[in-house]
């Protein structure tokens, strides 16, 4: 029975993610994200032409290189950064496709973006995962935003150095507490004894730190704070940028809240609950 | 439910209690701890902060942070709580994987409410540094101060199995608070903008760390005294809203052993650390004789990566003291249960056997004292009323000291 409930999670874990492999295409596309009291006018990394609020991940392998495709469906040229390890110099002008190779990768999780500004600003990032074969796979793409600078930066707008950030919506894959729990790639659920991967990326403008209830978790793979790989913790900090694959057993039944530390970034436009909170399901 | 059984179980134990007053000796422990939104801290330059939080019953007011809480690894523990205040609280225990019923999460575990008691039950299975907070409404009610640290020692003298050995404790639980939410929580709305304006180590701030004077009765200074040539076990972890960046100096000969209640893979020297609001670290230090310097507690804000503050926590050869009390305590003597109601088993841990003892009350008082010739003893502290207790032990001309709670 717990055969049969193991591979009907694999399989409704491959249908969700959407993964693509190590040749594939990604759109640029454009759409609206709307949270409470705002709507954002966004950028999203896409595996199709339809717009889609969350960016997708992509999976390659460790030895092999990633051959990419990206078509650009927006108004401005962006361009394709591993953040800290690699740039595709080259401009992706507007309604242009352009196919390049990211080299091979060290085994983790790795953060994607556009870096120019409209990219950073309009939410252009996601998850690279390499080389991880667990059949239990999640991912969260951490990101902050305010309202007035993406609103700014749609429409052509300058920002201005002096204004503070001050960021009113804080997401786990472009999902918001309460609606995090209807996040397949965000929302673990496993059975009691199994394991899982979880790459977490941050995507946002400042650091942010994500904290475990019920269980400790194990450092695979991180691109800036490598003097903790194999460190067991239940407190994860993610700098800017930072990607971070980590190992978490479940070894105790529940539901368990994992959120940010931050106590100001589990909050939507200022209301308590909302924000960086997800769940883990450990089923009997 | 639990709340409700945990209820009736207390009701019940009144009624025992009022038929045959010998009962009360196979009782379990009144609530250790209550919940209030009534106290004060004193800043730095004598303003009176409102604070909420937890408080012992034995001591009947509230501190930010909460008392520390000292368990030894294998301690089954009841830690429970009689809620006095208008709002609702939870204790989460949090880095004890504890289970769901007793996450302290009001949506997935349970909530006390006003008058009610709430028990959360866990064993310490792991020995290092831990933290609690409230998690009714997190963003405001951790500025308001509903948390404390948690530590769970390994028997022996030693931070974990197999891990070196130590003379005592330091701990230091760095906090914040945004003074505009404290004086004033029902207007703190919006929670995604709260910006601390005052920053704390164990409460105190600025002179505090070592005048004392954050109001609590009968505290004094954060003083790090150490004796020559051995090692004290720095005990951190942070319940702030902003960055903690310790600067460590050299001569301290500072060495990180654990995280978030587990032993790292392999210990390092550390002269600068990064603490996220809820981490921890164990870093031991040995300080050379004669060592008299501070430990810098940076503030950065965690938005705009900006520094903000600057504490300083003084570390000095307790040869050069001229006064006490230090915040630590002698780890030569162990004590567990503890808290307890009924016993104590005191442990000599490094093997010198306790000639006499001597139990003072938390005014100096002597209460009760004996001898014995072994280097671990049990004392029935039944007949102690409930409160913070020292007990002394003397080896020749050695003298130990270690708190627990009735």
């Amino acid at each position: 029975m717990k055969n049969y409930i193991g591979l009907g999670l694999i399989i409704f874990s491959i249908n969700l993610n959407v993964n693509v492999c190590a040749q594939d295409t990604l759109w640029i596309n454009s759409g609206e994200w709307y949270q409470s009291q705002d709507t954002m006018s966004v950028l999203r990394f896409n595996s199709t032409a339809i717009f889609d609020t969350s960016n997708v991940a992509i999976s390659t392998d460790v030895d092999s290189p990633l051959i990419l495709t990206v078509i650009n469906t927006d108004i401005e040229p962006h361009n394709f950064d591993i953040y800290g390890m690699w740039s595709f110099g080259v401009e992706i002008l507007p309604s242009d496709t352009t196919t390049f190779e990211i080299p091979p990768l060290a085994m983790g999780t790795y953060r994607y973006l556009s870096s120019d500004q409209r990219g950073v600003y309009l939410g252009l990032s996601g998850v690279l995962k390499v080389g991880l074969n667990m059949p239990n796979q999640f991912h969260w793409n951490l990101s902050d935003c305010m309202p007035e600078r993406m609103d700014s930066i749609s429409s052509g707008g300058e920002l201005l150095d002096e204004e503070p950030y001050v960021p009113r919506y804080f997401s786990i894959n472009s999902y918001t507490y309460p609606h995090t729990a209807l996040d397949a790639n965000g929302y673990v659920t496993m059975g009691l004894g199994d394991t899982c991967t979880i790459s977490i990326v941050n995507s946002g403008f400042m650091d942010h730190v994500l904290h475990f209830h019920g269980f400790h978790v194990e450092y695979l793979s991180t691109t800036m704070q490598t003097s903790r790989l194999g460190w067991i913790k239940d407190t994860i900090p993610l700098k800017e940028g930072e990607g971070v694959t980590l190992l978490l057993i479940a070894n105790q039944e529940g539901v368990y809240p994992v959120h940010n530390h931050n106590l100001i970034a589990v909050t939507n436009s200022g209301f308590y609950p909302g924000g960086m909170i997800t769940l883990i399901n450990i089923t009997p | 439910m639990r709340v409700c059984i945990t209820l009736l179980f207390v009701a019940s134990l009144f009624c025992l209690n009022a038929l045959n007053s010998t009962a009360q000796t196979f009782a379990p422990p009144p609530p250790l701890f209550f919940t209030g939104m009534d106290g004060i801290l004193i800043s730095d330059g004598g303003m009176e902060i409102p604070i909420w939080g937890y408080g012992l019953s034995s001591n009947g007011y509230i501190t930010a942070p909460g008392p520390l809480l000292e368990y030894e690894t294998g301690d089954e523990v009841n830690l429970a709580f009689v809620n006095n205040s208008a709002e609702s609280h939870t204790i989460h225990l949090h880095g004890l994987d504890v289970d769901q019923a007793n996450d302290g999460v009001p949506t997935t575990s349970f909530i006390v409410i006003q008058d009610e008691v709430g028990a959360y039950e866990f064993t310490a299975s792991e020995p290092g540094t831990f933290l609690y907070h409230c998690h009714v409404t997190t963003t405001l009610h951790l500025t308001m101060g509903m948390y404390g640290m948690i530590l769970v020692r390994h028997p022996g003298g030693v931070l974990f199995e197999g891990g070196p050995a130590y003379y005592s404790d330091a701990p230091l639980l760095f906090s914040d608070l945004e003074i505009a939410t404290n004086l004033d929580p029902v207007q703190s709305y919006p929670f995604h903008d709260i910006r601390p304006d005052y920053f704390m180590v164990n409460g105190r701030s600025g002179s505090q760390l070592e005048t004392g004077s954050s109001g609590i009765p009968g505290e004094s200074g954060t003083i790090i005294s150490c004796p020559n040539g051995e090692s004290i076990a720095l005990r951190l972890g942070s319940m702030a809203y902003t960055l903690t960046k310790l600067i460590i100096p050299s001569e301290l000969d500072a060495i990180c052993y654990m995280s978030d209640g587990r032993p790292v893979p392999t210990p390092f020297g550390v002269e600068e650390l990064d603490i996220y609001p809820g981490e921890r670290f164990t870093i031991l230090i040995s300080p050379d004789a004669e060592y008299d310097g501070t430990i810098e507690v940076q503030s950065w804000d965690m938005v705009n990566r900006e520094y903000v503050h600057s504490n300083f926590v003084r570390v000095r050869d307790a040869a050069l003291n001229i006064g006490d009390p230090q915040i630590q305590e002698p780890l030569s003597l162990s004590i567990s249960p503890n808290p307890s109601s009924a016993f104590i088993n005191v442990n000599s841990r490094d093997g010198r056997s306790i000639e006499a003892w001597t139990i003072y009350n938390s005014s100096g008082n002597i209460i009760d004292k004996g001898f014995s010739n072994y280097h671990s003893m049990r004392i029935d502290i039944s007949i102690l009323e409930s409160g913070s207790y020292i007990l002394e032990s003397i080896n020749g001309d050695i003298k130990s000291r270690a708190r627990f709670v009735r």
